[in-house]
C-alpha cells in the first residue's frame, strides 16, 4: 500500500509541480500573486474540450492548439490588465486577479453551461503492474510529461539567452530596462508560460476528472506548494508540489482526506512563521 | 306535446313565460355580475408580503448555481425553470405568471442563510424549492421548521429537515432511505447474497454520513454489513479509496456524491482490475457520467434512481419535456437525471399553487398541502402523493444503466418491480 500511495502522490504532485511552476514564473518575473492561476487551468482544460471533443481536431493538433490559446490568453491579460496596473500597490494586483478568476468562471459557465464535460482523448487508461504496484498509464504520462515540461523551462532559464533575459528581468527590472531589455516583452513571455503551464495541467486533471470550473480549487493547491516550496524558486514550486502530492494521498489513506487540508495548510503556516522565503527560496536582505 | 304548446301558447303561458324569462335574466345578471366581481376581486387579490401580485407569484429557489455541486443542481434549476416557463406560456396559475427567484447557494451554508432571510422579508416569495446542499439543510432546518415559508420539493433530504413531518416541507427528489433499502435490496437478490458486505465510497459531507448510516440499516435488515469510505469534494485523485475498498473486498458498493466521485471511483476500480457492481445515488445518472468512465468502468454501474431521465422512454411526460428542452436551448442537458427532477418539481410546485386556489398566501398554500396532494408528472415518475403524515416525495425506484452501444439509457424493469424493496 506505501508504495501505491507513493506513486499516486507522486504522480498528483508532478501535476501540482507544473501548475505550481507556472505560478512562481509568474511572481519571480512579474512579483504579482496570481491568484486566478486555478482558472488558469480550468481554461486549459476547457481549450482541450474545444479543440478535441467539440472540433474533433487530430491530437497532435489539439495540444498545439490549446498551447497557443493559453500562451495567448496570458499574454492578453498581462497587456489589458497586469501592465496598465504597474507600479501599483501589491494588494491592487492581487484582487485584480481575484476579480479575473471571478470573470473567467462566469464566462466559462456561460458560454459551456453549468454540467461537467467529459474530455476523451487518445492517451492510454490502463496500468502497468509493476512489483505489486499498479502504475495507472494516465498518471504516467501525466508524471512524466510534467517533468518533462519543467525539466524543458528549467533548461530554457538557464541555457537560452530570452531565458537568461527573463531571470535578469526578474531579478532587477530596473536594471534590465538600464541595459535594454524590453521588460514588458519579457513579462508577457513569463505570463504566456504560466499560463501554458496552467493549461498542460489543466488537459490532465481535466482528463483524471470530469472538466468543469471546479478543477480551480484543484488548481488552487499550487498556492500552498508555491509559498511552502518558495515563491522565486523554480525548484522549489516543483519540490513543493510534489510534497503538497504526497501529503494529499498519504493523509487519505493513513488518517482521513480532510487532514490533508490540515496538513498542508500547517505546513505552510510553518513556513510562514519559520522560513517565510520558502524552502528553496532564497531570504532577501535589505539595507537599512 | 311540446310542439304543440310552443306554436299555440296560451295568455296565461305568455305571462309565465315572460316571467320565466325575466326571472332567468335577472339570475344570469345577477350570477354574471358576481362572477365578474368575484373576477375583479381574483384579479385584485395581492398579498405582496407572501410574494403573490396581480399578474405574478414569486416563488424561490435555493440551489448550487455555482460551486462543485453546480454541475448537478445548476441543471436541476434549468429543468424547474423550463417547466416554469412552458407553465407561463400557457397562460400561468389563475391568471398569475410564476416568476422564478433563483439565489445561488456556492455550496455555503452561511450563504444559504443569508438567501433564505431574502426570500422570506426582502424580496418575499410564495415558497422556496431546491435547498440542494444537506449542509445547508442541517444547518437551517431549526429556522424552516419554525418559519412561515414552505419549502416544496427539496432536492436532498435530510433528516433534521424532514423528520418528523413538517407541514412547511416536502420532498422533491428520490428519498435516501428508498435509495439505499431498493439498492441493497436489489443487488443482493441479483448477486444471491446471504448476508451482503457493502462499503459506501462517499463525499465528506452531512448528507453522505447519513445516507452510510440508511445504508448500513438496509444491509443490517438482509443480515448483512456496511462500511464507508469518504473522500474530498474536489479529489483528483482515489486510490487510497480505492485500495481500501481491494481490503475490504465488498459484494457491492454505493457511491455518494457529486459526478466526479462515481467517474474517479469507477475508473480507478477498474484500473485495479476491480468489477465490483456498483450502484450510484439518483443524482449520479447522466450521459456524460457513463461517458466519462467509458464502457469498460461504466460497465460495472447503474443508478437507483425514481425518476425516468430525459430519452429513456415514449411516455407523454418524457417526450413534452425533451420537446421544451429543445425549445429552451437545453438540449445537452435534457437526458441528465437533474434535468427531470426540476421539471418534476415544477409540477409539483404548479400543482400546490392550483390547489391552493386564486387567492394564494403562504399560509393558504401550507394549509392546502398539508391535507394531502397529488403529481401526475406523466410517467417522468411514479405517482407521487404527499398526504399530512407523509411528505416523503417520490418513494418508487428503480435501477437504470446505460448502453454505451446505442448511448442510451437502459432501465431495469418497472417502478412496480422495486416497490418490495422499500416495503
Amino acid at each position: 500500500m506505501f508504495a501505491q500511495v507513493l506513486f499516486s502522490g507522486l504522480a498528483l504532485g508532478s501535476i501540482y509541480g507544473l501548475v505550481a511552476l507556472g505560478f512562481a514564473v509568474v511572481f519571480k518575473a512579474t512579483d504579482v500573486f496570481n491568484f486566478a492561476q486555478g482558472m488558469f487551468v480550468v481554461c486549459g482544460a476547457f481549450f482541450a474540450v474545444t479543440a478535441i471533443t467539440l472540433l474533433g481536431l487530430p491530437f497532435p493538433l489539439a495540444i498545439a492548439a490549446i498551447i497557443a490559446t493559453s500562451a495567448a490568453l496570458g499574454v492578453v491579460i498581462h497587456v489589458l490588465l497586469i501592465q496598465p496596473l504597474a507600479g501599483r500597490p501589491m494588494l491592487s494586483v492581487i484582487m485584480l486577479t481575484i476579480a479575473l478568476s471571478i470573470v473567467l468562471r462566469a464566462l466559462i459557465e456561460i458560454l459551456y453551461g453549468p454540467q461537467g464535460r467529459t474530455l476523451a482523448t487518445p492517451l492510454p487508461a490502463g496500468i502497468f503492474l509493476i512489483g505489486g504496484v499498479r502504475i495507472s498509464q494516465l498518471h504516467l504520462i501525466a508524471a512524466v510529461v510534467s517533468w518533462a515540461c519543467m525539466a524543458g523551462f528549467g533548461a530554457f532559464f538557464k541555457f537560452t539567452s530570452v531565458g537568461l533575459l527573463m531571470r535578469a528581468t526578474a531579478d532587477n527590472h530596473e536594471a534590465a530596462l538600464v541595459s535594454g531589455v524590453n521588460v514588458n516583452v519579457m513579462n508577457r513571455l513569463a505570463w504566456a508560460i504560466g499560463s501554458v503551464l496552467a493549461g498542460i495541467g489543466g488537459l490532465f486533471l481535466g482528463q483524471l476528472q470530469i472538466v468543469s470550473t471546479e478543477l480551480e480549487s484543484i488548481g488552487l493547491l499550487a498556492l500552498p506548494a508555491v509559498v511552502i516550496g518558495g515563491m522565486q524558486s523554480i525548484p522549489g514550486a516543483i519540490i513543493g508540489g510534489l510534497l503538497v502530492g504526497l501529503i494529499e494521498q498519504f493523509a487519505a489513506s493513513y488518517i482521513s482526506p480532510k487532514s490533508s487540508d490540515i496538513l498542508i495548510y500547517v505546513l505552510l503556516m510553518l513556513i510562514l512563521m519559520i522560513r517565510p522565503w520558502g524552502l528553496f527560496g532564497q531570504r532577501e536582505l535589505g539595507r537599512v | 306535446m311540446t310542439v304543440t304548446q310552443a306554436s299555440a301558447p296560451s295568455r296565461l303561458d305568455h305571462k309565465t313565460a315572460r316571467a320565466k324569462l325575466g326571472s332567468v335574466a335577472a339570475k344570469l345578471f345577477t350570477t354574471l355580475a358576481m362572477a365578474g366581481l368575484s373576477m375583479s376581486a381574483m384579479a385584485q387579490f395581492e398579498a405582496p408580503a407572501d410574494g403573490v401580485y396581480k399578474d405574478r407569484i414569486d416563488w424561490g429557489v435555493m440551489m448550487d448555481l455555482s460551486g462543485p455541486a453546480s454541475a448537478s443542481q445548476g441543471i436541476w434549476a434549468n429543468g424547474f425553470q423550463a417547466y416554469m416557463r412552458k407553465l407561463n406560456e400557457a397562460g400561468g396559475i389563475n391568471g398569475r405568471k410564476i416568476n422564478v427567484l433563483a439565489e445561488d447557494s456556492r455550496f455555503n451554508p452561511a450563504q444559504d442563510k443569508i438567501n433564505y432571510e431574502k426570500l422570506v422579508s426582502q424580496t418575499p416569495v410564495l415558497a422556496i424549492s431546491g435547498m440542494g446542499s444537506s449542509s445547508s439543510q442541517v444547518s437551517l432546518a431549526p429556522t424552516i421548521r419554525a418559519g412561515k415559508v414552505p419549502i416544496v420539493g427539496t432536492y436532498t433530504s435530510t433528516k433534521p429537515l424532514s423528520e418528523p413531518v413538517s407541514p412547511l416541507v416536502y420532498g422533491g427528489f428520490c428519498g435516501y432511505p428508498q435509495m439505499a433499502q431498493t439498492g441493497v435490496g436489489y443487488y443482493t437478490e441479483q448477486l444471491k447474497l446471504k448476508a451482503p458486505k457493502v462499503m459506501v465510497v462517499s463525499i465528506e459531507s452531512a448528507g453522505g454520513a447519513e445516507y452510510a448510516q440508511m445504508v448500513a440499516a438496509a444491509a443490517a435488515k438482509l443480515g448483512g454489513t456496511s462500511s464507508l469510505v469518504t473522500m474530498k469534494i474536489t479529489a483528483a485523485d482515489v486510490t487510497p479509496q480505492v485500495l481500501e475498498i481491494v481490503a475490504q473486498k465488498p459484494d457491492f458498493i454505493t457511491i455518494y456524491g457529486v459526478p466526479n466521485t462515481a467517474i474517479l471511483t469507477m475508473k480507478t476500480m477498474q484500473q485495479y482490475g476491480l468489477k465490483i457492481p456498483a450502484f450510484g445515488i439518483s443524482y449520479l445518472l447522466a450521459p456524460q457520467i457513463y461517458a466519462a468512465m467509458g464502457p469498460d468502468a461504466g460497465a460495472n454501474y447503474n443508478v437507483v434512481s425514481c425518476f425516468t431521465p430525459g430519452g429513456t422512454d415514449q411516455a407523454p411526460g418524457n417526450r413534452e419535456m425533451m420537446a421544451a428542452a429543445d425549445k429552451y436551448n437545453h438540449s445537452a442537458i435534457k437526458e441528465d437525471i437533474n434535468y427531470v427532477a426540476g421539471w418534476a418539481v415544477g409540477q409539483m410546485a404548479a400543482e400546490a399553487i392550483a390547489k391552493t386556489g386564486a387567492e394564494p398566501t403562504r399560509a393558504k398554500l401550507i394549509d392546502s398541502m398539508n391535507k394531502g396532494f397529488s403529481v401526475d408528472t406523466k410517467g417522468l415518475a411514479a405517482p407521487i402523493t404527499f398526504t399530512t403524515d407523509n411528505h416523503t416525495g417520490p418513494v418508487a425506484f428503480r435501477m437504470i444503466g446505460y448502453d454505451f452501444a446505442a448511448k442510451k439509457y437502459k432501465p431495469y424493469g418497472e417502478f412496480s418491480d422495486y416497490l418490495k424493496y422499500t416495503k
